[in-house]
């Protein structure tokens, strides 16, 4: 767990040392490199499941010692409900791995990907992209 | 009598929608394909206020606050929905909970019809009228401010802006061409291009954005 956090807190570091001094708007793409991943550990403090994004809290213990808060961003409720992710199964309270895509700007933010909670079970979504492309081949959903 | 009432309302609401043939296809509840922005020129006045923006400070979703028609428009997975009645057209778009009610009335000009979403007098006041089987929808009355913050990041648009929205039938597509007419910031009118596919069952749900939860600076730990 350390060594998973200590490459999370590296990768951060550098994200924070490297982003560029001003981003244009608040799209997915533009505030987090889609391109990396990090996986996070960490107690879930909060899951706000909301609009117009929904947020993930993680108490993160430090190298050094003591916690500092990780924040995990994600689509709206409405979008996430209408892909049937079932975010039920995240609890205040479990010990989880949340894989996030990082933060441009911010060290303490990331762009949910999975989340793998106590018992194993991994919790995805596919997004919205692979939603409306199973909605164009006359699926219900992704 | 409270029965009574209730019973008024269900009809109310059940009332099917008016259209016949093929703009009836405009009818239902539609999710983004793809958007398409045209020739972006902007006048110097455009241009300053663009290098200008800040998205921290200047975007108004982070206050819960619908920039504009187009703005909603490119949110991705908020659905928007059609609903053609006899006098006139709802459309509902899910993001921020807009409500908008265009009345189909020979003659009224935009500036003296009703504002087109009660609750945000600033997008304007809209008239629709079908030119064969596509709705156009013309608003004027926009307030200066942001017109755009996700397609086009911080594009503005003056109280001069005039705007032209054809919503074109395609079976289980839609596409919405807008087009906005302003002197003080484009130099030539600016054309976004949006299509849409239908959602079968799909409905419009409530947003309820709350501002402290919308913020940039929620992530900020002093600012909590």
């Amino acid at each position: 767990m350390y060594r998973k956090f200590a490459a999370a807190a590296m990768m951060v570091s550098w994200l924070f040392l490297s982003c560029a001094p001003g981003l244009a708007h608040h799209s997915v793409a533009a505030n987090f490199d889609q391109t990396k991943t990090v996986d996070v550990i960490g107690k879930v403090k909060e899951v706000a499941i909301r609009n117009p994004h929904s947020q993930i809290t993680l108490e993160v213990t430090k190298p050094e010692g003591g916690v500092t808060e990780f924040y995990v961003e994600w689509s709206d409720k409405n979008a996430l409900l209408r892909r049937s992710v079932p975010v039920g199964k995240i609890h205040v309270g479990d010990m989880v791995t949340v894989n996030v895509s990082p933060s441009r700007r911010l060290p303490n933010l990331g762009y949910f990907r999975t989340a793998t909670l106590p018992d194993g079970t991994v919790v995805k979504d596919c997004g919205f992209a692979a939603f409306r492309d199973g909605i164009a081949k006359g699926k219900t959903g992704c | 009598m409270k029965t009574a009432i209730v019973i008024a309302l269900l009809i109310a609401n059940s009332t099917p929608a008016h259209a016949a043939g093929k703009r009836a296809e405009l009818d239902g509840v539609w999710i983004l394909l793809r958007a398409e922005i045209g020739n972006l020129q902007l006048t110097p006045a455009g241009e300053k206020l663009r290098a200008a923006y800040d998205y921290q400070k200047d975007d108004p979703d982070f206050q819960c606050k619908p920039a504009s028609f187009t703005r909603i428009m490119h949110t991705p997975s908020p659905p928007i929905e059609v609903r053609q009645r006899q006098d006139h057209v709802e459309v509902n778009y899910e993001f921020m909970d807009v409500r908008r009610r265009v009345p189909l009335k020979k003659g009224l000009a935009p500036k003296n019809a009703p504002y087109a979403a009660s609750k945000y007098p600033h997008l304007g006041r809209s008239v629709g009228q079908y030119d064969g089987e596509t709705l156009v929808v013309e608003t004027a009355g926009q307030r200066a401010g942001v017109l755009d913050t996700l397609g086009v990041p911080g594009l503005y648009q003056s109280d001069q802006m005039r705007t032209v929205e054809r919503f074109i039938p395609d079976g289980d597509k839609m596409q919405i061409v807008v087009t906005h007419y302003d002197p003080v910031y484009f130099i030539q009118p600016l054309t976004v291009t949006f299509n849409y596919l239908r959602l079968p069952g799909g409905k419009i749900e409530e947003w309820g954005c709350k501002p402290e939860e919308a913020t940039f600076e929620r992530f900020i730990p002093a600012k909590k």
